[in-house]
């Protein structure tokens, strides 16, 4: 196919830019540990709170570039917060969560877009290929690969939270504290995709992958795993293909990430 | 066995959610070994009890476990099916002390309490979501048995289960019963099941109406004030 030699040329001269290499790492790092996350974040029925969640981290890079620190910083601080306060509106109200954060949060996006000035604010919600530094690129390796084991580490108690909330209380887990790890844990991913994908488009990321590989699994195992692939995979063609005509990265790997999701119709199964 | 010191003892226990009381004053014992059946209407705060008696939520007056008590809990049913793909060995797993690595050990006695619940080892390899009515419940008691705890709490499902061939699942909580020593908590929807299985059992209407053996306390002016009349004979004549 035409296409597959030229995505293979594409590749090799991507290979011997450095600075290209740098991008396709973190994000295929920023993409394993989102697409991890995401997979319990699309069966627990939360897609909606996660995305709007991941707006919180606009007026914290507004304040951050006001204060003159890394927008990183000041995103992943905001994140961490929202994300507790999430998990305590759950706790403490039996008023629907998507309500509350839907508004709640939404209202933050607006005061972001005042907050952030307009280079920038574009470049926070939809990525910028150039921003990522080598130092930002080990920052988001390391705390992905964190990331990554925790989730691990907390998968089957996360699982059988989601499941049965009283099958895991009764033999003396406790889903609330899972729940709460689980939600940080999201947040810093969150906070590690804002250079190269934006804060608007990490949402998609996290659940993209996992709600093609949903229509792929028959089995916890494979449905993990599928989704970790997908979105290493989708982060890899988006970039390469941004890279190429000069597009913004965020939507370019949203845009592939919904052409795996069109392809993984076709193997959807009933059950 | 010690059939004098009741393994479970609940005095004046109250429940009330947003200052809606829930379940009333219930008091009763339950002594190793025995099967206590609890029915009640829908709404009665059966499933309310259970969650009380594991503590899961909190509540007034007095719950009593004997130490050594070691509770399996077998829930009405689980999530959306189709939500969440599992297998019935990964459902398993997912009650393994071990939070990532394999427990071979574990594994093993999935094997045992499968048996002893009448499902062979091929159906580990089915998803939970494609298992009929029947194998889905015994895998759920398959799931509170593993690890062998000395008393079940089984919340059975509205609806009756499909049985097919080789006893029914009341037969089998029996065989439990006698094996094992288990004492059982079962929340049933079936007066006969209540004559046939149990050695005592509790009324509820938020509040406790009768307890004691099925035969003395189950009356039919007591099952009418439970149920209401019209009721009485659609639960009783099945």
């Amino acid at each position: 196919m035409g296409k597959a030699l030229f995505i293979t040329t594409m590749f090799i001269e991507f290979l011997q830019n450095q600075q290209l290499l740098l991008i396709l790492i973190s994000g295929i790092f920023t993409a394993l540990a989102a697409s991890f996350l995401g997979a319990f974040i699309v069966v627990k029925r939360m897609a909606l709170v996660g995305d709007v969640l991941s707006h919180v981290a606009l007026p914290g890079i507004g304040l951050a570039l006001l204060i003159n620190i890394d927008p990183i910083f000041g995103a992943a601080a905001f994140l961490l917060v929202a994300a507790f306060g999430t998990w305590f509106i759950e706790k403490k109200t039996a008023l629907p969560p998507d309500a509350i954060i839907g508004t709640f949060f939404t209202a933050t996006l607006a005061l972001g877009v005042l907050l952030v000035p307009n280079q920038e604010l574009f470049e926070s919600m939809f990525g910028n290929i150039f921003a990522v530094r080598f130092s930002d690129a080990m920052v988001i390796v390391v705390v992905s690969v964190i990331i990554f084991i925790l989730t691990l580490i907390l998968s089957r108690r996360l699982t059988l939270s989601i499941a049965a909330p009283d099958l895991a209380k009764s033999i003396g887990a406790k889903p609330d504290n899972s729940y709460l790890v689980f939600l940080l844990l999201f947040a810093l991913s969150v906070a590690l995709g804002i250079k190269l994908i934006g804060s608007v488009l990490m949402g998609a990321l996290t659940i993209l992958p996992a709600v093609s590989a949903r229509n792929l699994s028959w089995s916890l195992k494979s449905f993990l795993s599928f989704s970790v692939i997908l979105g290493v995979l989708m982060t890899g063609l988006g970039i390469v293909i941004a890279s190429a005509f000069n597009f913004p990265p965020g939507p370019t790997v949203i845009l592939s990430g919904i052409v795996f999701f069109v392809i993984s119709l076709f193997f959807k199964k009933h059950g | 066995m010690n059939n004098n010191v009741p393994i479970l003892e609940v005095h004046g226990l109250s429940v009330a959610f947003n200052s809606e009381e829930v379940l009333k004053d219930i008091s009763f014992s339950v002594s190793e070994g025995d099967v206590l059946a609890i029915i009640g209407p829908n709404g009665a705060g059966k499933t309310v009890l259970f969650r009380a008696l594991m503590g899961l939520i909190p509540f007034d007056g007095e719950i009593k476990w004997r130490d050594s008590a070691q509770i399996g809990y077998v829930p009405q049913k689980l999530f959306e099916k189709a939500e969440l793909p599992l297998t019935v060995k990964e459902f398993f797993i997912l009650k393994s002390k071990k939070l990532f690595f394999k427990d071979k050990q574990f594994i093993k006695s999935i094997d045992h309490e499968l048996k002893s619940v009448g499902l062979k080892p091929e159906i580990l390899n089915q998803q939970l979501a494609n298992l009929s009515r029947g194998q889905f419940q015994r895998v759920l008691i398959a799931w509170a048995i593993l690890g062998h705890p000395n008393v079940l709490l089984f919340d059975e499902p509205t609806a009756g289960i499909d049985f097919v061939g080789e006893g029914n699942i009341y037969n089998l909580l029996h065989k439990l019963q006698d094996e094992r020593g288990m004492t059982v908590l079962i929340i049933s929807h079936d007066l006969n099941i209540v004559y046939r299985y149990a050695d005592k059992v509790l009324c509820l209407n938020k509040e406790g109406l009768c307890f004691g053996e099925p035969k003395k306390a189950l009356t039919t002016e007591q099952i009418e004030r439970l149920y209401g009349e019209s009721a009485f004979y659609h639960h009783h004549v099945h």
